[in-house]
């Protein structure tokens, strides 16, 4: 037997994939070669030990998360197949189909027409301010449904959250303080990284440009510190310059993130 | 997962039940983060519903199924290659029962010593390690995995062992000196 051949066998001894005979002839193998001899002493004794390592446990949260998706995606098939026993209904013959369409053009047209006419005030200055405190509701909802969902332990809903903050025509103070809370205690980075790609809105705002640039100290993640740091840069805030050289001079700092910064103490010395 | 590949979304509870923590274990012995591991695993049960269609029976459920871990894993490691290297400190240990503070000790610096060679070593022989020594798979259903003939996984898992003796053995002399 070659030593390669061992070296085969051996692999085979640790999880149990080895006839007898097999074995009988690696034993006979290692009573003559001191190499193979002490690799596999050594070598079994380790993967022995790696047994001692512990079998970690997912958390709750994920078991949850999995079930409202396999939900979501039952009921999202569902709905298919129901679209799909309504499209069955529709007729084939090009002639009916028209006939249809003509038919729900001249029952909208009437229709709108007698309720212009009925109701009254149609069109008026009552309406626009209804329209706007609609419009306000609607975003205050919005608003709430953002703050509710930056709160969640799922990570998914929080991203959510930040998605929903983004879409908001302007960002409200609450919102903004929700999405600094998240920059600098999210647990997952990339809550983290989009609350700062959401904070861009409000760039403009001394007060939020100061909390990003004070979070940079905190931050552990590589990537959360670049893009604090390219956040300061976009909004050309001169006066993070001192933070970013006392941040670049940390010793246990990512070199590329360094770098990073030292560029963007050179880029933000111009705006001074 | 013959039930799902015909439709019934149903039958994936069953098979999350049966095998998420296995793949959490995969995960995290690679990458040492909770919080990624459980988004791998989230990602591997979609992906599993996405491509339910590749699924083969004869080709075994194991194989099919950590093809689409790797290559979730893979994935993600392009997208964040600054976030997955494995962390130090993130692998717990067990409390020794039944032996005296001193002894108790040594074996825990060993293991923390075990734990850096094991981070230390490249992915993909890290890779071979956890799929042999902790997610109970046979060399053939490796290959299958990974792609290669039995015997070359039984040499390749080999050499992994064997350069993490090395680095262990280093490590043992660092932490003496």
């Amino acid at each position: 037997m070659t030593c390669g051949h061992a070296k085969e066998l051996i692999a085979a001894s640790w999880t149990g994939e080895i006839d007898a005979a097999s074995e009988a002839k690696l034993k006979q193998h290692l009573a003559g070669c001191d190499e193979c001899g002490a690799e596999m002493s050594q070598l079994t004794a380790m993967w022995d030990r790696l047994a001692d390592l512990p079998a970690p446990e997912p958390s709750h949260a994920l078991s949850v998360r999995w079930q409202s998706t396999l939900e979501s995606l039952t009921s999202t098939r569902k709905q298919t197949q129901w679209r799909f026993s309504l499209a069955t209904l529709w007729p084939q013959r090009p002639v009916w189909q028209v006939s249809i369409a003509v038919g729900c053009l001249a029952l909208g047209l009437v229709g709108g027409s007698f309720l212009h006419r009925a109701l009254p005030g149609a069109g008026s200055g009552q309406d626009q301010s209804e329209i706007a405190a609609l419009r306000e509701e609607v975003s205050s909802t919005k608003q709430m449904v953002a703050l509710s969902l930056l709160q969640q332990q799922s990570a998914t809903e929080r991203l959510r959250g930040v998605d929903y903050s983004v879409r908001m025509p302007a960002m409200e103070p609450d919102v903004v303080s929700a999405l600094i809370k998240s920059v600098n205690s999210d647990s997952n980075v990339n809550v983290r990284l989009a609350a700062i790609d959401a904070l861009a809105k409000v760039s403009g705002d001394p007060g939020v440009r100061t909390s990003l640039t004070n979070s940079l100290a905190h931050q552990q993640s590589p990537l959360v510190q670049a893009a604090l740091i390219d956040y300061v840069v976009d909004a050309r805030d001169a006066k993070a310059v001192a933070a970013l050289k006392e941040f670049s001079e940390k010793p246990d700092l990512n070199p590329l993130v360094r770098q990073r910064a030292d560029m963007a103490v050179r880029q933000l010395t111009q705006y001074k | 997962m013959a039930a799902v590949a015909r439709g019934n979304l149903a039958s994936m509870s069953e098979i999350y039940e049966r095998r998420h923590r296995a793949l959490y274990r995969f995960f995290y012995r690679l990458t040492g983060r909770p919080a990624t591991s459980e988004d791998l695993v989230h990602e591997v049960f979609l992906r599993m519903i996405r491509y339910r269609h590749t699924y083969q029976a004869g080709d075994g459920f194991e194989a099919w199924m950590y093809r689409i871990a790797r290559n979730a894993f893979a994935d993600q490691a392009k997208k964040h290659r600054l976030e997955l290297q494995p962390e130090e400190g993130h692998f717990e240990v067990i409390e020794g029962g039944g032996v005296s503070a001193f002894d108790r000790m040594a074996k825990e610096q060993d293991l923390v010593l075990l734990r850096r060679a094991m981070r230390e070593l490249p992915e993909d022989k890290r890779e071979l390690i956890v799929l042999s020594r902790f997610q109970g798979l046979t060399y053939e259903q490796i290959g299958r995995i990974v792609g290669c003939e039995t015997g070359t996984v039984k040499v390749r898992v080999f050499r992994a062992m064997k350069e993490m003796g090395k680095i262990f053995s280093e490590l043992q002399k660092e932490r003496a000196s």
